[in-house]
């Protein structure tokens, strides 16, 4: 017992390295349970589960103004992806696409817009508004690796699969019509491609949103400002740019990750039989650059902390 | 005397302990003429505000302890200092025999904390909802849940809104209910920030109430900030007194009284309407011959008054009346503000 009250002597620097380990130590966690991984997934189903009822009986409370909701927001991400739609009718393609490959790259942009709605709600993909509004304090104060809540709190397959199902249903038709032979392989790059893609969005969201953890105020909306500029950019084909705009959709702003390169290499129009996995490796890098960053930006938090609250319900 | 009874203190009854703990903050300065805001564009004035100062607390396991001071003192920074939200800059803290930031995971499953001003609850759901949600993320077993809901529901009578949704409930309803939440796990530690803040008399009285029974009868070890003096009197057998990061007093709210100044009112009805002069007492109202006063009774003797009142008119009644706690705290930050 006196051991545990022996107060070790630390320096300042040793206890911001020790703050800005803390999702490190979220990892180190993560790293632990590997040895009882059963117990991990068994608890990230269960809070999934969880946030899954919470968003049931949420939908359920009116069904009326549900229904309305649900409706009124599939109709506004389909009327995104319209414009394109009716371009690719009316001209029987966008330049080297046929019409049923730029449906089918809809489709996919729209899923991984969908995935993002139905895992990340909540504001956990608006990162920099938790950052901004000091909510983060709520996550800090649950008894579970930071990684953990932001993955599972925003689970909401009921209200936000507005989005996903036409996502879906643009998808399978287009697969349809293109006559795919479509394989076990192919099925599991495609899964692997959205979930690299999705990575990407969400790893975008929170490079950008991590400003927010030196600049609450003035970046409390950067990460809303992000998503929406991928979204409206990422249905576009980016064939016949230069090498240099196209480096840069492709890095800086990685929107050529969100549908155009995974659906050049779904749909067979890349010559290289790795490119199926670039995606994946993007995504890789834009995770570590993202985790590294992040962890910046909780060493900056456990050391200056939330100089403002937003009463709004931390989750909003 | 406290030195002694705390040397005297068994080490394993100490769950809170900050040794030497110092935290400032780094504040950029504005100013509002266009030529500073050009010229401080790039490298802004910055102001260093020292929140804590070589802060050395112990806390034991049963005590309830109130944590006060001014605005801006440095209270809240304690308690994030405590609930794992914060790194000091130098010095340790542990709690629980832990370092909140290192062993995050673990102690905040073992504390409980509320702020007034914020809320774990889900707005857009009945308070079931967020007790669920509460059992399922502490991962508290079932049994245990269940005993512990049926008790807070009880003693903080959440029974009657219990299903309703916490968005239409009231702020007392929502306080009662954002307690009973932090309570589900059964933490060894409670930290209580503000939580009273906004409350009428009953709410406030019913929170109080459970809190007391609550430290009674399971023992847990409680700190709790408010403005609210007479409601930290009632509540705590300690008060630690925060100003400018530095701890200002620390004992019980008796020696508080006796060290500050022990300030009493005298209410003097004479027969005539002019009100006694009496040295030593400052006259503070006059109204259709009845006369209050203002005295330090460890100064001046109240019989002193009397005696100088009844030499010089009719006395007709007599009252006194201790000095609410307030006052004194008022005192004691105009004191330290000059």
């Amino acid at each position: 017992m006196a051991d545990d009250l022996t107060i070790e002597p630390q320096t300042h620097e040793s206890q911001l390295s020790v703050v800005s380990s803390q999702l490190q130590s979220t990892m180190d966690n993560g790293r632990r349970t590997t040895d009882h991984r059963p117990q991990l997934v068994r608890r990230l189903l269960r809070l999934w589960r969880m946030y899954a009822i919470l968003d049931f009986t949420l939908l359920m409370a009116n069904m009326k103004l549900a229904v309305i909701w649900y409706l009124s927001d599939a109709v506004i991400n389909l009327a995104a992806v319209m414009a394109l739609l009716l371009l690719a009718e009316r001209f029987a393609g966008i330049g080297a696409w046929t019409k049923d490959q730029v449906i089918f790259m809809l489709g996919y942009a729209t899923v991984v817009s969908g995935l993002m709605n139905v895992l990340f709600g909540y504001n956990v993909l608006i990162i920099s508004r938790r950052l901004g509004r000091g909510q983060l304090d709520h996550t800090l104060i649950q008894p579970q690796p930071i990684w953990v809540s932001l993955l599972t709190e925003g689970f909401m397959p009921f209200s936000g699969s507005s989005v996903l199902l036409p996502g879906l249903g643009l998808l399978i038709w287009a697969t349809h019509r293109l006559a795919l032979p479509i394989t076990l392989g192919w099925l599991a790059l495609l899964v692997l491609n959205l979930a690299a893609s999705s990575i990407i969005v969400m790893s975008f969201s929170f490079l950008s949103g991590s400003l927010a953890f030196w600049a609450p105020r003035a970046a409390e909306e950067i990460s809303s400002s992000s998503i929406r500029l991928l979204t409206q950019l990422k249905i576009f084909p980016l064939d016949g740019l230069g090498p240099l705009l196209l480096g840069g959709l492709l890095t800086v702003l990685p929107v050529g990750f969100l549908a155009w390169y995974p659906c050049r290499a779904l749909l067979g129009l890349n010559p290289a039989g790795w490119s199926g996995w670039a995606t994946l490796l993007a995504a890789l890098i834009f995770a570590i650059i993202t985790v590294l960053i992040f962890r910046k930006g909780m060493h900056h938090y456990g050391r200056t902390g939330s100089q403002r609250y937003s009463n709004l319900g931390h989750r909003s | 005397m406290d030195a002694l009874v705390r040397n005297a203190t068994a080490i394993s009854d100490i769950v809170v302990e900050l040794s030497g703990v110092c935290k400032t903050f780094r504040q950029k300065q504005r100013s509002e003429r266009l030529r500073d805001a050009v010229r401080t564009m790039l490298r802004p004035p910055i102001r260093e505000v020292r929140a804590l100062q070589q802060i050395d607390l112990q806390i034991r396991r049963g005590e309830i302890v109130a944590y006060a001071g001014p605005n801006g003192a440095g209270k809240s920074t304690t308690v994030k200092l405590l609930s794992g939200m914060l790194a000091p800059d130098a010095g340790a803290v542990r709690s629980l025999g832990m370092d909140p930031i290192r062993e995050r995971v673990r102690y905040v499953g073992k504390i409980g904390v509320v702020f007034g001003q914020r809320t774990e609850l889900w707005m857009d759901h009945p308070i079931a909802a967020s007790f669920e949600w509460k059992r399922v993320v502490w991962d508290i077993p079932r049994p245990r849940y269940e005993r512990m809901r049926d008790l807070v529901k009880e003693l903080l009578g959440l029974g009657e809104f219990f299903n309703s949704l916490t968005r239409e409930l009231s702020l007392g309803q929502k306080m009662r209910a954002e307690l009973g939440l932090a309570l589900l796990h059964e933490p060894e530690l409670l930290f209580l920030d503000e939580p009273t803040i906004g409350l009428d008399v009953l709410a406030k009285r019913t929170i109080l109430g459970f809190i007391k029974d609550l430290n009674r009868e399971r023992r847990v070890t409680v700190m709790l900030t408010s403005h609210d003096m007479a409601e930290l009197e009632q509540l705590a057998g300690r008060i630690v007194m925060i100003d400018h990061g530095k701890i200002a007093f620390d004992g019980p709210f008796e020696r508080l009284r006796r060290e500050v100044s022990d300030h009493r009112r005298l209410l003097i009805e004479t027969a005539n309407g002019a009100p006694p002069v009496l040295s030593g007492a400052e006259l503070v109202r006059s109204e259709a011959g009845r006369h209050e006063y203002i005295f330090d009774a460890a100064q001046t003797r109240i019989a002193t008054l009397l005696e100088q009142a009844a030499s010089q008119t009719q006395v007709l009644d007599v009252e006194t009346h201790r000095a609410p706690l307030d006052e004194v705290i008022a005192d004691i930050y105009r004191q330290w503000q000059r």
